[in-house]
């Protein structure tokens, strides 16, 4: 029989309880609920989860997102956001918690390390969200393909390619690249354009941002066709020395001054303090447009011996593995919606990236300054021809972590690039 | 108890009340204690024992993790030596420099509140942003190199991208960044001085230096040796420092412990691998911390 003092107590702890327990259900969780907004109880939500960074870019999603809500009035679809670089570490701690948002956005170089929290997409499931195969560039459904099963629908194709500062060549009376150009040719222009004031050159730090060049030089792919880590192929190894000399040897280049500095050649290009660098398509809008306010050109990856191996690369939307049954069917349906023509034009039209839908492809040039559309347009179209499917395996990213830190070292000279490369072999081939 | 004299059996009842209020009132926050801290520890060392991908098969190891930490994993050892280099560089200079502007800013300086404020505003602006600014005085087109090429023609190396260099300056914005904090301590402590103790010492005939190291400081050491274990408990698990100034690089020259937990749990998505780090790294600050406790008694004086 309790007192009742201490009647009193428990029922003021019970209450503090409760309430603390009331809040913390208030503060929601990730994930999909089966009832969302109050008034939506007999509606499935869906969440799609996105990378955006800039205004721009959550504008694009906020706008993607009317599109698809306004296909799926019988679905309430919410958006969670988080920036390129925290994105896939916010998503690892999500899938060990399993709680994936329903539609997850993905990447295609990281797929390697996701496929096991995505959903296999069967025909069946592309005729419930409305997708036809045929309505997408030529290669472009490789991007999110593992192991031959496809794991989501590409949103954009990109390569990459090479930007140069027009008034930089110009100043230097450097003749622009040509399509058809090779990589004496690119040294040349590099070298061309090297004043005391500013390089011809700057090297880069991102994975394809610095490895692009040389995969093109040499002709292979750091991965050999049974998805074996081959960092030390000797092709490989001879033109990664090759794009180490550009700093060390050639000059043309400066090194790197920090291993933070994870954007190194992109952000030297845009500022205006270099004549040439190495980025994807998807920045192709944002560089003809910048704000140093040089004139800016773009081409594709020179020619070395064995042609030009150039990748294709993209991201895309997949269905979460966690989402089952009804919602799996509601999110396969704003799968279609966020890749439907709709979604696909506003995507080109905004320059926010290069459509994978080949109908809203010519949209995109219709975003850029008239003067450079022509321009742009050549340099995508010489960029796409003879692009093969990006080759990966499960310790892709863990190498790539592993590259940046020491690219400084290799650069700076106090670390050759093949002992980096055969370490970075040692080390992750498994 | 039946057998308890009454007064006390009354006592003990109204105690048994109070102590079960008490508990009640207690029992939200110690049920947050029990779900957010204590199962989360437990957890962590169970996680430590297994091959834990952040999705997929899990697999018990027993102590595998911790002996390919200790024996075979290529950056564990330099990112301990890098967080212990980073400690006994980091707090000594600390200790120094915030008690040496403590003393400066003493007493006897008008609006020594001003300084104060000046000195602990690094302390409390955000790190990213004293990261950027960092960066733009040591970069190569940046301040530092820009003054000593064109006033004194000499060009400065290139300060976080060589090894040694990289971590002394992540050091030296450390210390900028950091001294404000135990510098409000020692001004305080400072401030509390027994004013009877010091005029004892004056007429005595202690000045400056002796006045400094056998009157001043050993009543300080109550506060210096606060300041040093919390210090040596902070630098220890240095993290933003590194990783916005140079990102761990380069190579591993200054990724420190936590770095490379984060790095092994969240980039590389082993989770007993990185539980294991941790644990190994609170073993680490315990064993620092218990020595410290064990050696003050020689040095604190708590008498005043």
């Amino acid at each position: 029989m309790m007192n009742p003092r201490t009647t009193r107590a428990v029922l003021a702890a019970m209450t503090v309880t409760a309430t603390l327990a009331v809040t913390a259900c208030g503060a929601g969780g990730t994930g999909t609920t089966q009832s969302g907004s109050a008034g939506a109880s007999d509606k499935t939500t869906i969440t799609w989860d996105m990378w955006a960074g800039s205004e721009d870019d959550k504008k694009w999603v906020a706008d993607t997102l009317a599109i698809a809500q306004e296909a799926n009035p019988d679905i309430v679809i919410e958006s969670q956001t988080a920036a390129w670089g925290d994105y896939f570490t916010k998503l690892t701690a999500n899938a060990s918690s399993g709680n994936l948002a329903c539609v997850t956005s993905m990447n295609g170089q990281r797929l390697n390390g996701f496929y096991q929290v995505l959903s296999p997409l069967s025909d069946e499931d592309l005729k419930t969200a409305g997708i036809d195969k045929a309505a997408f560039q030529e290669g472009a459904l490789d991007i999110l393909t593992y192991d031959g099963k496809l794991y989501g629908i590409p949103y954009d194709v990109a390569a990459m390619m090479v930007y140069y500062n027009k008034d930089m060549l110009a100043e230097t009376k450097t003749p622009e690249p040509k399509a058809d150009w090779t990589f004496d040719d690119f040294v040349a222009t590099a070298k061309g354009a090297t004043t005391d004031k500013h390089k011809g050159f700057a090297v880069g730090m991102g994975e394809f941002q610095w490895m692009a060049l040389p995969i093109a030089k040499a002709g292979v792919q750091p991965v050999n066709d049974k998805n074996e880590l081959d960092l030390t192929n000797p092709d490989f190894v001879a033109a990664a020395e090759w794009y180490a000399g550009l700093v060390t040897k050639e000059k043309v280049a400066d090194v790197v001054p920090s291993a933070s500095e994870a954007g190194w050649g992109e952000d030297q290009y845009s500022n205006g303090n270099v004549a040439m660098a190495v980025d994807g398509t998807w920045n192709a809008k944002s560089y003809f447009t910048n704000e140093a306010g040089f004139t800016a050109g773009a081409t594709r990856l020179p020619k070395g011996d064995k042609g030009s191996t150039g990748l294709v690369l993209g991201s895309g939307f997949g269905i979460a593995a966690n989402c089952q049954g009804a919602q799996r069917e509601a999110a396969l349906k704003v799968l279609g919606a966020l890749v439907s023509k709709k979604a696909q034009d506003l995507l080109a039209s905004s320059g926010r990236s290069y459509p994978a839908r080949t109908e809203s492809q010519p949209l995109y040039f219709e975003a850029l300054p008239e003067k450079t559309r022509a321009d742009v347009k050549t340099a995508f179209d010489a960029t796409f021809t003879g692009v093969v499917g990006q080759r990966s395996t499960s310790t892709w990213a863990q190498a790539n972590e592993y590259f940046t830190p020491n690219l400084v070292s290799v650069y700076t000279g106090q670390m050759s690039m093949t002992d980096m490369l055969t370490q970075g072999q040692k080390q992750f081939a498994k | 108890m039946t057998t308890a004299p009454a007064p006390r059996k009354r006592r003990s009842a109204l105690a048994r009340a109070e102590s079960l209020q008490a508990l009640g009132f207690a029992s939200p926050a110690l049920v947050g204690l029990a779900l957010f801290t204590a199962l989360p520890v437990v957890l962590s060392i169970v996680m430590s024992t297994f091959d834990w991908p952040a999705f997929g098969e899990r697999r018990f190891v027993g102590p595998d993790n911790y002996v390919f930490l200790l024996t075979q994993s290529p950056d564990f050892w330099p990112a301990v030596r890098n967080s212990i280099v980073f400690t006994v560089l980091y707090v000594p200079v600390n200790i120094v420099i915030s008690l040496a502007l403590a003393m400066l800013i003493g007493p006897r300086i008008r609006g020594r509140n001003i300084f104060r404020v000046l000195f602990f505003i690094p302390v409390v602006t955000p790190m990213v942003a004293n990261v950027l600014v960092w960066k733009m005085l040591l970069n190569p087109q940046g301040v530092f190199n820009g003054i000593a090429s064109s006033w004194f023609g000499v060009t400065l190396p290139t300060f976080l991208a060589d090894p040694n260099w990289a971590m002394i300056m992540i050091v030296v914005m450390s210390v900028w960044q950091g001294s404000g904090y135990n510098m409000l301590i020692f001004s305080a402590a400072l401030e509390q001085l027994p004013e009877s103790v010091m005029e004892a010492a004056r007429i005595d005939g202690a000045k400056g230096w002796t006045m400094l190291v056998r009157v001043i400081l050993p009543m300080l050491s109550p506060s210096i040796f606060f300041a040093a274990v919390m210090t040596v408990i902070s630098s220890l698990q240095v993290f933003v420092q590194p990783q916005m100034l140079t990102g761990g690089g380069p190579g591993n020259s200054t990724l420190p412990l936590v770095m490379f937990i984060y790095t092994t749990g969240f980039k590389f998505q082993q989770l007993g691998m990185a539980a294991a780090a941790a644990w190994i790294l609170f073993a680490l600050v315990i064993l620092v911390t218990a020595f410290q406790f064990q050696v003050q008694k020689r040095w604190v004086h708590y008498e005043v």
